[in-house]
């Protein structure tokens, strides 16, 4: 191929939105709001799978808590008809995300996966990615963070422990993902199947709201969810496109 | 011939600049004693302290993740497009009254940038990383990105702060010859090195118009650009109360006009503390800062009623808590100080005599600034506060780390400027000599009958 | 090591018309010395011609150059997928070269300054320290005593105050 050409090549793939022509594999998630109940099973999984520090009641007071996934609650009505919303709230991994263009180091994008992904080294702590995403996703690590004894022994030793100046959020477990894909590539050469990878909110939940897999896989369960009539996306009009589905609940009224 | 009226003349200027840089009497050395104690104790420390303990030791959470250090920032940068639009804009349009008053301003710019430049370092949460968002070839191979609005304002405020210390170096260059045959020692050998062998001839003279000029040329767009990159870092996100198209014009009209005030106040202390500057230094220089801020105050009014028509017209529920919050929230007090600070008082430039006293323009160029400062932190406070998802809104309080690291940044640029006084000439002697009368205004006519 | 002769005066009129005497009168073009810009010098002593405004019109397309391709350069070096946005996107790298534009620009403009103004000045030239304060001065190279003779004439006749011999050193 000559300069030219290749030159040609290079330009169209380089102007193409988004760069990647196809994902290696493209992970979503459903969330059945029907089915969720508010237990908050899921945070505390979260808590415990990705090293989430415990910043105690005087820092949960001043509202820097760290919660990768959160419920959100909405009261609706006044009394006696009053009733509760919630919904979990977790990164969106939007496939256009507001927060990866913002990072002046390019500490966030978007890997081959489709995860919008955190490099917690390169993270200089500007925390403009905070203000950029529209789901307030985002967490920024205040201070150092301690673990009274003996709860350093419960920490993953899969995931880091990040220090003070860094933002941090969901990762759909990508740690449990790798695992996931070396196992599989061990196993030769095959791809992940459905099910094999379960992020700890998903391997958690009671009533099995939240479902996880491959969009790219027209058999995989999350697909066969993303179809569901019921299924709909948080603000969706500001063009994000985000990988998490929610499933809008079924009203008693109908 | 002697003059005929008690107008300073070339020598009583060039006297009195000189004068200001050699003699340094007690009053100066308390006060640069004073705001280098204020720095220390007021910036670096506290700063030190939250390089120690994480920015927990400021007051912003989640989702408030942008505090003061942010709105100082901006600030900061705004008050640097005072010497901007003096120094370069004036000078293409031949005014004479600037001439006093520009190398000042100019200095005012470039202290402004280099505090702005700090509190990015202090907003940062790990700043010992800074240099990674500069482009340098590195064995990880990883370049900053520059589609990033941040990285943009990398490259306009290092741009920004090249061009204007450029921009002051040659304009005070003849300045530093005129200082260099006055002074002995260390002194001596700095303005000998600094003024590079000018000699004030024609050809210099007309070089230095040319480069001049030019600079003058370039500096105009980008001044203009600086601050309206900055104000993309706000309106680049999808947070309601910032993705507004009127926020490059709001923080360049917002700039100068804080600039503007930034300047009355500092003419005001040349006035009162350097011996002999008030010849210099008069009521028309007043008058006309004071027309400029009425002019500005107006048209930033306009703007800010803009955006709340907008707002109001777009009938979006987003945008409506967004503004309601922003009148009537939790910071509304310091909503309404704002507007009479900035579209209010101002009006008073409209009375001359009220334009031509000293006293009173520096109390509204203090208010102007204090109701500018309140506005940069009510963009970063109250859109942060009240974002899409309700469950997400929050409140910001300032924490004392925060308060006097603000105050201590004010030390900081005074300190720097008292720093300035000495080793510039704080006033331009050539630009204010080409407004004098000459003395001996008539040629010497050749006498009669004499072979030509 | 040329010998100057150096003529004080009150007004730029009077400084100019001497120069022109002196230019008429076959010297080597003299130099006007001033505190500040003289009027009218190009009439008197010839055009002056600045290449101040090719440096500046070379930095900036320069400028214009590099910061386009250190920005998408940059980004094709490593390539770093970020938004749904391509890897070279015009928005912001325009900014960007704008930016460097202005800023090889300026820079340049200050070489062009340094190059065409002679400065700094490494070796010694004639210096006459009235001239930073409130005289204008004319200085005229004069090989011999008559020459010199000659310049002073011509000065004192335009009205100098003070006229006197100088070299480079003093």
């Amino acid at each position: 191929m000559s300069i030219l050409e290749r030159f040609i090549e290079g330009w169209k793939k380089y102007r193409k939105p988004g760069y990647y022509d196809e994902f290696d594999y493209h992970w979503a998630m459903t969330i059945d709001l029907d089915q969720c109940t508010g237990c908050e099973a899921c945070v505390t999984a979260c808590q415990a799978e990705n090293n989430l520090p415990i910043v105690g009641e005087k820092a949960f007071a001043e509202g820097r808590e760290v919660k990768w996934i959160r419920i959100e609650r909405y009261w609706e009505g006044e009394y006696p008809d009053i009733k509760l919303r919630f919904i979990p709230m977790l990164c969106q991994h939007c496939d256009a995300a507001p927060c990866e263009t913002v990072c002046p180091v390019s500490a966030t994008y978007h890997n081959q996966d489709g995860l919008n992904t955190q490099i917690y080294n390169r993270c200089i702590g500007t925390r403009s990615c905070a203000v950029y995403c529209p789901y307030e996703v985002r967490y920024f690590n205040f201070n150092d963070h301690h673990w009274d004894s003996p709860l350093e022994q419960q920490l993953n030793p899969d995931v880091t422990v990040r220090e003070k100046g860094v933002m941090e959020k969901c990762t759909f477990c990508i740690q449990r993902i790798r695992q996931a894909k070396d196992d599989a590539k061990d196993d030769g050469r095959r791809r992940v199947r459905d099910g094999e990878v379960q992020p700890a909110c998903v391997q958690t939940c009671p009533t099995q709201a939240l479902v996880f897999g491959d969009r790219k896989d027209p058999e995989s369960q999350v697909s066969k969810s993303l179809n569901n009539p019921r299924a709909y996306r948080v603000l969706e009009e500001l063009n994000t496109d985000p990988s998490v589905v929610y499933l809008k609940k079924v009203d008693a009224k109908g | 011939m002697e003059p005929e009226t008690n107008d300073p003349q070339y020598a009583d200027i060039h006297r009195d600049v000189v004068r200001s840089i050699v003699e340094t009497g007690p009053k100066y050395y308390a006060a640069l004693a004073t705001a280098i104690g204020v720095t220390l104790l007021c910036f670096f420390f506290p700063w030190f302290y939250q390089l120690y303990y994480g920015l927990g030791a400021a007051g912003v959470n989640h989702p408030q993740v942008w505090g003061t250090y942010l709105a100082s920032f901006i600030f900061w940068i705004g008050l640097s497009h005072s010497g901007t639009l003096l120094s370069c804009v004036l000078h293409l349009s031949n005014s004479a009254w600037r001439k006093a008053m520009y190398r000042s301003a100019e200095a005012m710019t470039l202290f402004s940038l280099m505090v702005a430049a700090t509190f990015v370092l202090v907003h940062l949460g790990r700043p010992w990383f800074i240099h990674w968002a500069l482009p340098y070839p590195n064995q990880m191979e990883m370049w900053p990105n520059f589609r990033s609005p941040l990285l943009f304002d990398v490259m306009a405020i290092g741009t920004y702060l090249t061009g204007s210390s450029i921009f002051i170096y040659m304009g005070s260059i003849p300045d530093f010859a005129a200082v260099r045959d006055r002074t002995t020692g260390w002194r001596n050998t700095m303005y000998t090195l600094l003024s590079l062998g000018w000699r004030g001839t024609d050809t210099e003279w007309h070089r230095l118009h040319w480069a001049y000029t030019f600079l003058a040329v370039l500096i105009i767009p980008l001044a203009v650009s600086v601050h309206s990159i900055v104000s993309w870092d706000f309106a680049l996100s999808i947070v309601p109360a910032l993705h507004q198209t009127i926020f490059a014009p709001y923080f360049v009209v917002g700039a100068i006009f804080s600039g503007t005030a930034g300047i009355v106040t500092v003419m005001f202390v040349l006035r009162k503390y350097m011996e002999g500057f008030d010849q210099y230094i008069t009521k028309v220089h007043f008058d006309n800062l004071g027309k400029l801020l009425l002019v500005l105050s107006l048209i930033w009014t306009y703007i800010n009623v803009l955006e709340l028509f907008t707002g109001w017209y777009s009938g979006t529920s987003t945008e409506y808590e967004a503004l309601n919050y922003k009148l009537f929230g939790y910071y509304a007090p310091l909503y309404w100080e704002m507007i009479l600070f900035c579209a209010v008082a101002p009006l008073l430039c409209i009375s001359k005599r009220f334009r031509t006293s000293f006293v009173p323009m520096l109390i509204l160029s203090i208010a102007v600034n204090i109701g500018m400062y309140t506005e940069r932190f009510l963009i970063v406070g109250t859109s942060l506060s009240r974002q899409y998802l309700p469950d997400a809104w929050g409140v910001y309080v300032p924490s004392l780390v925060e308060l006097s690291i603000i105050l201590g940044s004010f030390a900081l640029f005074v300190t720097l400027f008292l720093v300035f006084v000495k080793i510039f000439p704080s006033i331009s002697m050539y630009e204010v000599k080409e407004t004098m009368v000459i003395p001996a205004a008539e040629p010497v006519v050749p006498k009669e009958g004499s072979p030509t | 090591m040329t010998n100057y002769a150096v003529g004080l005066f009150q007004t730029p009129a009077s400084a100019l018309a001497a120069a022109g005497t002196l230019k008429g009168a076959g010297f080597t073009t003299p130099e006007l010395m001033s505190p500040v810009p003289m009027e009218g010098v190009e009439e008197v002593l010839g055009e002056k011609k600045s290449v101040i405004k090719y440096f500046t019109f070379f930095g900036g397309l320069i400028g214009g150059l590099l910061g386009f391709l250190l920005a998408a350069g940059t980004a094709v070096l490593y390539v770093h997928p970020t938004g749904g946005r391509p890897i070279i996107t015009f928005p912001p790298f325009l900014i960007i070269t704008y930016e460097a534009t202005i800023l090889l620009g300026i820079l340049f403009t200050v070489l062009g300054f340094f190059i065409s103004a002679r400065l700094p000045a490494i070796r010694e030239r004639v210096y006459v320290p009235e001239a930073a304060v409130d005289k204008f001065v004319v200085t005229v190279a004069c090989d011999d005593n008559e020459r010199f003779k000659r310049a002073e004439a011509i000065l004192s006749e335009a009205g100098a105050e003070q006229v006197r011999e100088q070299s480079e050193e003093d």
